[in-house]
């Protein structure tokens, strides 16, 4: 990935259920700034809520960074959830669908890696958790018209 | 925020659904919406999703509690105007809501809520016949018997 070049930056601190909305708001314009489809932007904000939602039932307080990345001509919406919770002590049973501690659907995690095309937790008890996740814009259809003509 | 409607009409209850809305606005709303059923004596309450662009697991669970509740109350929910992307997100998601119906627009629910209200009283007058007492003075003659065979046919093949 060394031809990634990062174009904005945007950080929001989740404290609370308004903080959780503005990241919401916050990813929605970024990915309809850069030409993701509605169904990219549906599920970016979906993950953007569930992520978001985990900071402040778990872990009270954290943050969200979201990021556009340009790889050539590829684009993709990159999403960083970090907070200094208490961690998760068996991440594969919490990426289970189902799995909760709270009173959950247990569908956040496991739901959220199904929806991006990539999803990274990287959590440690004691210390906190941190979820990676891209959304690559599909170019595809415009590849596919520029061709034909 | 945006606020949400409830507004009644014929055994219906609609609830605009605001896009955005916040953890204890989502909360506010179903409180106010098992209040407002109370007050009509609703059959039914449409939740109108037209406005919104997430369905996350938080929002499943408004919906599905908010289903059980009037469920408690003899009501039913029918959820409307799931935008197609957002469908395709909830199911990519996991999400499953039980006891739920779901139309396009608010036509389909009038019709549904219409059909199954003609059904009910069917089968309340089918079982005042086998039994005893019939209450000929509840509507029970402006009853078209003919639409009435019709619907339940319709409702028995969904
Ligand atoms: N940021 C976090 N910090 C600590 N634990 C977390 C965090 N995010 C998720 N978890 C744990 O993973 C479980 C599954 O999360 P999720 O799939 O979002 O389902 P739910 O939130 O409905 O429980 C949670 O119940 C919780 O135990
Ligand atoms: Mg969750």
């Amino acid at each position: 990935m060394s031809l990634t070049r990062t174009l904005t930056k945007t950080r929001v601190a989740i404290h609370n259920d308004v903080d959780v909305v503005v990241a919401i708001q916050k990813g929605r314009m970024l990915a309809q700034a850069h030409g993701f489809s509605t169904n990219e932007q549906y599920i970016t904000v979906t993950a953007i809520s569930e992520v978001a939602h985990n900071i402040i039932n778990y872990a009270r307080c954290g943050e969200i960074t979201l990021d556009i990345v340009e790889q050539g001509k590829r684009c993709a919406i990159l999403i960083v959830a970090t907070d200094a919770g208490p961690g998760i002590p068996d991440v594969q049973q919490a990426l289970k669908d189902g799995y909760s501690t709270g009173a959950g659907l247990g569908l956040g995690l496991s739901g959220a890696r199904r929806l991006m095309d990539e999803f990274e937790i990287v959590s440690e008890v004691g210390k906190g958790t941190t979820v990676t996740m891209w959304k690559w814009r599909n170019d595809n259809n415009n590849r596919a018209k520029n061709s034909r003509s | 925020m945006e606020t949400s409607t409830i507004q009644k009409l014929e055994n219906l209850l609609l609830v605009s659904v605001p896009r955005d809305l916040m953890d204890d606005e989502v909360l506010r709303l179903r409180r106010q919406v098992v209040r407002e059923i109370r007050k009509y004596h609703s059959r039914w309450v449409m939740l109108d999703f037209s406005a919104v662009d997430i369905c996350d697991s938080f929002f499943g669970r408004f919906i599905q509690s908010t289903a059980d509740m009037v469920g408690l109350m003899g009501a039913d929910v029918i959820v409307s105007g799931l935008q197609d992307a957002v469908v395709e997100t909830m199911i990519e998601l996991g999400m499953t809501l039980e006891n739920i119906r779901a139309v396009l627009d608010l036509d389909d629910a009038l019709a549904l809520s219409r059909t199954v209200q003609r059904t009910e009283m069917y089968t309340q007058g089918m079982k005042a016949l086998n039994g005893h007492d019939i209450d000929w003075d509840n509507g029970w003659d402006a009853l078209d018997m003919d639409s009435l065979h019709r619907d339940t046919h319709a409702i028995a093949e969904v």
